[in-house]
């Protein structure tokens, strides 16, 4: 056995290899050094087998941690999940002696909520079945084990209640999952991506760190992916709707969570059409408003030599910076850029004459309203979809915008995610036999 | 699922503003509109029941699949052929006039031309989605503009300038007789179940329809505020003088305490957005028509892919829009739509009759309920 490991292993140093022998036997145990816990290999290898006080052979039987391994071919990629290789007798048994480097108890960092559970999910992908396990304590939670990524081999867990789980979902996943061919997974997002989400406007899983929005989900009958080494679950099958509840929804006060699930549909209507609008009012339909307020808005313009598509675009491209360079920065020089750019949007500029003083109103609406939206690859899909709706504003003004949030509406409702509708109202997340579209398609 | 049934029937029941319908009507108003418009009801009403019935009897199969029960495909080539075409023109005619309503109100710099393109290509791509996606577009297309058009009409009705003096003197003249072509346009707005000639697909099996009361009530509330509130407001003799009486009527209110001042712009983005949905539910059924003409024509209510034969047939829908456009002036299109509402109603009376007749020689099997039920 030791020959053959070597020989594929050729380059790498990190490789141990030992021979032991005591009064009986002989062993082969072979590991990477850098992937294990070496006291845990002293602990169920080495300790036992020179010590003696049962014979060796029938502890390697008798303990359930040591594993069969027959197949040769498996045994490096055994040995990269942080698997010990033993030889005794003849046979390879594996014995899971991994060390995970992670975040210890990882607080919730993206999706952050006052009340609700501060704890994240891990990034080893059995301290997060644990969180989910111990929040979820039902006998019908499945767990599936299967490797992503050809080189990568990423260790990764589908997790659903098969009680309550869409079975055509469950299938659906299943037959993607077969044909991943990308050779690396390091995070979710490329999982994602690879899943079908490359070229869409809008997300159709949602990512999330939360383990109370994680077992909702499960709860619903949606299925889980978790990956090794990243704290992020994806969530499928996931609608339009649910991207825009915060899981605060279901923990404060009835009444004001509901004002606030309004308020973010209106956030997120106002950060796409507002910089579309603004061009549509100032430079194809000022007769739209009422006169005293084209007029001031118009006042406010005066200074202003360039149309206005150009000043929304001029200051379409600080603010995003801005945001850009916020997210880039080292948390401790992260404010002074947002101090600088928000001195420069808000008063420098207006005063030089270069934008009005609606426009930067505008500005700031559209980025406050895109970062009401609760999960962030929503919230990072939103802020795209203003530039597009630019182009009929700038030929075809107020109508213009109207075809294209038609459009827009047309392409939500288009969107399937994994079979399910994507942008229904009403409807039901499980499909019932009474539904419509429901007919038996022979 | 009763309400996007419904949807199709509050859609058709609005658009109707949209084609005419009140120029019309208001054309006829000294000389059997009523009369008509109670003709109008009464047959819509008794269409739409008959029509119900034969969704009952077939249940999940849309035309082309209830006419290929009894007759071989190549006969039923003809009837899908002329059904395809209504729905068609429906579609193209309506954007053609809305094309001209943004063009006076919105862009009167650019031509109508541009903007009927423009609004064909937002079409083609509501057509060539499946009729499950349009359905939800409709819906969500209605619950966003419904309410602020039935806000429009609460205004134009709460309106001080509304004479009711001039309604009471209009339904004076009620006992005219009915006249073919107030009749033909009144029934447009009671046509909202036509759509489930294919929509039918999409309903399951044990779908049940309930509160068809609702029907008549949604169209006749719809064709009497389309008809009496311009009338209200512009005077009895007025009113017949403006071709788009409905902008004309909803730029005669003002909000006072909003951004928009004029209700006519609001008026008209929301009934854009309606004419847009309208014109492309109506293309996807021609399409769908046309499609279930050609050989090996399988339905699918929702293909995870869009078919490529969708674009071509739609995009020769398209050109045809626009060529009808430039060879058509503003006023022959009036001509044409007004002759056009006449004919569309005969092939709606003749294609449910014909239907409800099929429907009653219906293949027994895996029916005896309904029998049954009727009995009782």
């Amino acid at each position: 056995m030791l020959n053959r490991i070597k020989t594929v292993f050729a380059e790498a140093r990190d490789l141990t290899m030992s021979r032991l022998q005591n009064d009986t036997l002989i062993i082969e145990v072979a590991y990477l050094a850098s992937l294990c816990d070496e006291s845990k290999v002293g602990d169920f290898i080495n300790a036992p087998f020179s010590k003696q006080e049962v014979p060796f052979a029938d502890l390697v039987k008798r303990n359930p941690s040591f594993i069969r391994l027959d197949d040769p071919a498996k045994w490096a990629e055994t040995m990269l999940h942080g698997f010990a290789l033993l030889q005794l007798n003849g046979l390879v048994y594996k014995l899971d002696v991994a060390r995970i480097i992670r975040n210890e108890n990882p607080q919730t960092l993206v999706e952050t909520v006052i009340m609700g559970p501060q704890i994240a999910l891990s990034e080893d992908l059995i301290d997060s079945i644990n969180i989910i396990r111990s929040r979820y304590p039902s006998e019908e939670l499945a767990i599936e084990e299967r490797t992503v990524g050809v080189i990568s081999k990423t260790r990764m867990t589908l997790l659903f209640d098969k009680h309550r789980v869409d079975a055509t979902v469950l299938d659906h996943i299943r037959a993607k999952l077969e044909h991943l061919s990308d050779p690396t997974y390091t995070a979710t997002g490329e999982l994602v991506r690879s899943l079908g989400d490359r070229y869409r406007l809008f997300p159709s899983m949602m990512m999330t760190e939360r383990p109370d929005r994680v077992c909702t989900a499960i709860e619903d009958g949606k299925v889980i992916l978790l990956l090794q080494g990243s704290m992020f679950a994806i969530i499928l099958p996931a609608t339009f709707f649910d991207f825009l509840h915060a899981v605060d929804d279901e923990y404060d006060s009835y009444w004001m969570t509901r004002i606030m699930i309004v308020l973010r549909y209106m956030a997120v209507v106002l950060t796409i059409t507002l910089p579309a609008l603004y061009i549509a009012i100032m430079s194809y339909n000022p007769e739209l408003f009422r006169v005293q307020l084209t007029l001031s808005i118009a006042g406010s313009r005066t200074a202003v030599p360039y149309p206005s598509f150009v000043e929304v675009f001029i200051m379409l491209f600080m603010i995003e910076s801005l945001i850009e360079a916020s997210v880039r920065l080292p948390k401790y020089i992260g404010s002074t850029a947002t101090t600088v750019g928000g001195l420069i949007l808000g008063q420098a500029a207006q005063q030089a004459g270069l934008v009005s003083s609606i426009m930067i109103i505008v500005t700031s609406v559209v980025a406050i309203s895109n970062f009401v939206i609760p999960v962030n690859n929503m919230s990072t899909a939103v802020r795209f979809l203003k530039y597009p709706l630019l182009v009929p504003a700038i030929f075809f003004g107020i109508s213009g915008v109207t075809l294209g949030l038609v459009c827009y509406l047309i392409y939500l409702a288009d969107l399937r995610s994994f079979g399910k509708p994507y942008f229904r109202l009403f409807g039901k997340q499980r499909s019932l036999s009474t539904d419509i579209g429901q007919v038996s398609q022979e | 699922m009763n309400r996007y049934f419904y949807y199709n029937v509050l859609l058709l029941g609005l658009i109707n503003l949209a084609l005419f319908v009140p120029h019309t009507l208001i054309q006829y108003r000294y000389t059997g509109a009523l009369m008509s418009m109670a003709c109008a009801a009464v047959s819509g009403t008794v269409l739409a029941i008959l029509f119900t019935h034969v969704m009952k009897t077939f249940p999940g199969k849309g035309i082309p699949e209830i006419l290929s029960l009894y007759i071989p495909k190549y006969a039923s080539i003809p009837f899908l052929l002329v059904w395809a075409l209504t729905w068609l023109s429906a579609s193209s005619l309506s954007l053609n006039t809305f094309s001209v309503l943004i063009n006076r109100f919105f862009n009167p710099d650019t031509s109508s031309m541009i903007v009927l393109i423009v609004m064909c290509l937002t079409c083609m791509y509501g057509a060539t989605r499946s009729l499950l996606t349009i359905i939800f577009v409709l819906e969500i297309g209605l619950i966003f503009s419904a309410p602020i058009i039935l806000f429009v009409f609460f205004k134009a009705i709460h309106n001080k300038n509304m004479e009711w003096d001039a309604i009471r003197t209009v339904i004076q003249y009620w006992k005219q007789m009915p006249r073919i072509k107030p009749f033909a346009a009144a029934s447009f707005a009671f046509t909202g179940y036509i759509n489930f000639f294919m929509m039918n697909r999409l309903l399951s099996p044990n779908f049940r329809l309930r509160f068809r009361w609702l029907i008549p009530v949604i169209c006749s509330l719809a064709l009497l505020i389309s008809f009496f509130v311009p009338i209200g407001i512009h005077g009895t003799e007025e009113s017949a003088n403006y071709l788009y009486i409905w902008s004309v009527t909803s730029d005669t209110l003002i909000m006072t305490y909003g951004f928009i001042e004029r209700v006519i712009f609001v008026f008209l983005l929301m009934y854009l957005v309606m004419t847009l949905i309208f014109a492309s539910i109506g293309w996807l059924m021609a399409m769908e028509m046309v499609k279930s003409c050609l050989p090996k024509a399988k339905p699918d209510i929702d293909p995870s892919r869009t078919p490529r034969s969708n674009w071509i047939i739609v995009s020769f829908f398209a050109a045809m829009t626009v060529a009808y456009a430039n060879w058509i002036s503003e006023k022959e299109n009036f001509e044409i739509t007004t002759y056009w509402i006449v004919i569309r109603s005969g092939v709606e009376i003749f294609s449910v009759l014909f239907l409800f007749v099929l429907s009653l020689f219906a293949p027994k099997a895996g029916k005896p309920k309904a029998g049954k039920k009727l009995e009782q």
